[in-house]
């Protein structure tokens, strides 16, 4: 075969399977796994090694942004740019501009995760390899999937196969590499 | 051969996949799409003739605008309070009605951004409230609560409609997975941007979902008590009161729960979903609007405490309202918000769908009558001898009020038709947990 795949999946039926999997592929020395299901599975995403710590910090960074550009807007146009006596009430009435300052550090860390998570998990796309395995549209239902990916430095496709079958899971196949 | 996880939420699934919906949600969407219609020509009428076709006028300045204004606030906070509390709780009951509550929230914020844009007369400048330099060099007046509501609201609408849609993100490719016509697969595969359910997207997905939905509390809680701000720095004696955002807060949290319990019983009895939303959920929501007519009850004689411990004017203008020329706006809301709800302590009304309904409405009405009692019956007072005029709707106000009905209804019913009402995806999460386990 001239083309190199994607990777190998599997598919299994339940989740208690597919850790399983994961802890097998893991001590089998691969490293560049993925693992695909239905629902959140929060230990298997400690098995993969995934660390979700840079949520809060975007959150924090972006709102402490939000915050400061709009204190400092509100107090450079009011009392600084354009000073109107209002009764004569200080120009830099700090108590009036926080609840704007918070309501706008909301607005940016919440705008800010939400489209700093599609980033990173590099949505939108409209085509991934995975899709081209018969049967993956139940990944959104009630099926897994592992896959083991080309780039893994163990990936071999012989090795691969046989370290699947040794699970017996319901499918193994190779996936496709597109384009 | 499907599995117990494929049943299980295949029903949600199978909703907004059916070719068919049946005559009943047509009539409704229709009759929205009336209502919708009606408010097209009303905002139109005000937009060309000017506010002059409203009956507000000195010193009822503010009339059903606002009192509409502040009750689709109510019921958008209320909603989206709950659905955070949830969230932060890791409450089962999230799972049921979560999706929709933020729907509604959704929904009821759009309503409301309506007519403080449209009350201002000329509307197609409302964009002045934005800081953005102007040829005439004049900014925003940040001192004001006004411009504290432009704020909230928009942040309202962006970080709601936000993380409704992220949240909606795994579900939507569960839709595009179940498909059979290409035509389907490709709208909900595009707004489903790609999703393939990676265990590692899961845990990003989960994490930032929680994180925005915990934002959203304290949110809700300044912009309540900013439109609550819009009253209390007025020197108008009945509204100038501390207690303004607490009473604020505390009756659209009931308002919430009482359009949410509506839409989760209505949900229920129409779409057949008694297994999502089961007894226990419905229950324990009866007993969360119950305990919130009970905190709006408490305000209530909280008014009165503070209206006894002021004196002069304020006492004066509160006892007015209670017993003036609109008082019966008072007194209904007192029946409707705090009195019906205690039907609600026996359980068969709780569980009870045409208990539901009645008690969901009624406390919708109960508030809208508050929001009127405060904003009508609050001005008859002032330091100023009083012009003796009278306050009340007109034909294009009260057009307007039905038509922002008629496009939450149809906002609803089109959430209905083409979306998952009840998040699939936590519930195979919580029926996995309960096989385990």
């Amino acid at each position: 075969m001239t083309q190199q795949p994607y990777g190998i999946m599997a598919e299994f039926k339940t989740p208690e399977t597919l850790m399983e999997a994961v802890r097998a592929a893991k001590r089998a020395g691969f490293t560049k796994l993925d693992a695909f299901s239905p629902f959140p599975l929060s230990d298997l995403a400690k098995e993969l090694g995934v660390r979700t710590s840079v949520i809060p910090w975007i959150a924090f960074a972006a709102g402490l942004i939000g915050a400061v550009i709009q204190y400092g807007s509100q107090y450079w146009m009011n009392a600084v740019n354009y000073p109107l006596n209002v009764g004569g009430r200080p120009l830099h009435s700090w108590p009036a501009f926080i609840p704007a300052s918070l309501i706008v550090a909301i607005l940016w860390a919440g705008a800010a995760t939400l489209i700093g998570l599609l980033l990173i998990l590099r949505l939108p796309r409209l085509h991934h390899p995975v899709f081209a395995f018969p049967g993956f549209e139940r990944a959104s239902e009630d099926r897994f999937f592992l896959c083991i990916m080309r780039d893994d430095p163990m990936f071999e496709n012989e090795a691969v196969h046989e370290f699947f079958a040794a699970l017996s899971p319901l499918a193994i196949r190779e996936v496709p590499a597109c384009g | 051969m499907s599995s117990d996880a494929h049943a299980a939420t295949s029903r949600v699934a199978d909703v907004p996949l059916s070719p068919h919906f049946g005559w009943a949600w047509w009539l409704a969407i229709l009759a929205s799409g009336g209502l919708v219609a009606l408010l097209g020509y009303t905002l139109l009428s005000v937009t060309i003739v000017g506010v002059g076709v409203w009956g507000v006028n000195i010193p009822y300045v503010w009339g059903f605008d606002l009192i509409n204004y502040a009750w689709w606030i109510g019921i958008a906070n209320g909603a989206s309070l709950f659905a955070a509390t949830l969230v932060l709780r890791r409450h089962d009951l999230r799972t049921a009605v979560n999706r929709f509550a933020e729907g509604v929230a959704l929904f009821a914020v759009i309503c409301a951004g309506i007519f403080p844009i449209i009350h201002l007369g000329r509307p197609w400048l409302f964009y002045w409230t934005f800081p953005y330099p102007a040829t005439f060099q004049v900014w925003p007046q940040f001192r004001s609560t006004l411009t504290w509501d432009f704020w909230a609201i928009s942040t309202h609408v962006i970080v709601t409609s936000l993380l409704w849609y992220v949240g909606l993100i795994p579900d939507l490719a569960t839709l595009r997975d179940r498909a059979k016509r290409p035509m389907v697969q490709r709208i909900y595969g595009v707004f489903a941007l790609g999703w393939r359910g990676s265990v590692r997207h899961w845990a990003y997905h989960q994490r930032a979902y929680r994180l925005v939905a915990i934002l959203v509390l304290p949110l809700i809680l300044i912009m309540q008590s900013t439109v609550a701000f819009e009253f209390a720095v007025t020197l108008v004696p009945d509204w100038h009161e501390t207690r303004q955002p607490l009473h604020f807060v505390a009756t659209g949290l009931a308002q919430g729960l009482s359009i949410v319990l509506l839409v989760a019983v209505l949900l229920r009895w129409g779409l057949r979903l008694g297994r999502y939303i089961d007894e226990g959920d419905i229950d324990l929501l009866g007993k969360l609007v119950l305990a919130s007519a009970l905190v709006s009850g408490y305000l209530y004689i909280d008014e009165i405490a503070a209206a006894l411990l002021s004196g002069g004017l304020t006492q004066e203008a509160t006892f007015t309202r209670m017993t003036g020329d609109y008082a019966g706006l008072y007194w209904t809301a007192i029946v409707y918000s705090v009195l019906i709800p205690q039907l609600f302590w026996f359980r068969s009304a709780r569980l009870s769908t045409v208990g539901g309904v009645f008690v969901g409405v009624s406390i919708g009405v109960g508030i809208w009558f508050d929001r009127f009692s405060i904003i009508v019956g609050g001005l008859q007072t002032d330091y100023l001898p009083s012009i003796g005029r009278s306050y009340s709707p007109t034909l294009s106000e009260t057009g307007l009020f039905l038509g922002t009905v008629g496009l939450f209804t149809a906002l609803l019913l089109l959430f209905v038709r083409f979306l998952p009402v009840i998040s699939m995806f936590e519930t195979r999460h919580d029926e996995h947990e309960e096989k385990s386990s």
